[in-house]
């Protein structure tokens, strides 16, 4: 049994399998919205560097900050189960589930002071891509927040151990997939001009 | 990456950490100095896809995997890294 674990494990991503193919069609999604964005830029050069100085860098910033944060709270989670160690396991999640809430905050306030200043999906090209490629990563972030909450209480009730942790590992590949595709919009969109 | 941390005295995912914090400092600060160009430009997303890197070998776990499945996430990053590499070079053309 141990033996086929370990082969398994080596020969195939951490969590269940059925999570990375949902994964994969996700980051698929993500890589042709920012191709899109990359390539929509070349006809709209001037507009999209004036409009990217109307956004809030500093913000965005901390979002960064705040998602790789959790990310790192996610792996000490995992790392936490396979030693057996629930209760820190269930801790790991919820510094996570906090540092995610800070980013909802955070990025609920940027669209609430473009609100403000009357920016909307038909401003302008640039604000039509910015807020429909942040909001629709910011739903991602919503979702892996629920799946990470699930995996906390799953977790806190003793359902996972040392030996059977596949779903804390497929919650955990989630999130870290919500933290990768910000990591690549964050200077993609806020930076480089 | 082990080899460092071990010398550090600390967990590989925590310099993992420090080192996504430290390159996000640094497209923090390039877009703050008013930095641009394509050299600029270039360099930034260069820094986007190593932290890529780092979050799909050491966080998902995928630079311990064997065949197929290490590699999805260095082709994610692969494919519109170049799209957008060579979308921004044109626009300086």
């Amino acid at each position: 049994m141990t033996v086929d674990r370990s082969v398994k494990q080596s020969n195939y991503p951490p969590g269940d399998l059925a999570i990375w193919i949902f994964i994969l069609a996700e980051l698929a999604v993500f890589a042709i919205f920012f191709a899109a964005y990359a390539f929509t830029r070349l006809q709209h050069v001037e507009l999209f560097n004036e409009y990217q100085l109307t956004l809030d860098r500093e913000a965005a910033l901390i979002n960064t900050l705040a998602l790789i944060t959790s990310s790192y709270f996610v792996v000490r989670s995992v790392s936490a189960i396979k030693l057996d160690d629930r209760e820190r396991c269930v801790h790991w999640l919820l510094a996570a589930l906090t540092m995610g809430l800070l980013f909802l905050i955070v990025k609920t306030f940027e669209y609430v002071q473009h609100y403000s200043e009357g920016v909307n999906l038909s401003s302008n090209i640039f604000y039509m891509f910015y807020l429909s490629l942040t909001f629709f990563h910011f739903m991602h972030v919503i979702m892996g927040m629920v799946i990470l909450a699930a995996i906390a209480v799953m977790a806190a009730r003793g359902r996972y151990s040392r030996q059977e942790h596949t779903g804390v590992e497929s919650g955990a590949s989630y999130w870290h997939m919500v933290d990768l595709v910000w990591l690549i919009l964050f200077p993609l969109v806020y930076v480089m001009r | 990456m082990k080899q460092l941390s071990d010398y550090l005295g600390i967990r590989p995912c925590t310099l993992v950490y420090l080192l996504l914090i430290f390159f996000s400092l640094t497209t923090f600060l390039v877009g703050q100095m008013g930095f641009s160009g394509l050299g600029m430009s270039l360099l930034v997303l260069f820094l986007a896809l190593i932290k890529g890197q780092l979050v799909g070998s050491y966080f998902m776990g995928l630079g311990s995997v064997r065949g197929l499945w290490r590699w999805p996430v260095f082709i994610w990053l692969f494919i519109p890294g170049i799209l957008i590499g060579m979308a921004f070079t044109l626009s300086y053309q």
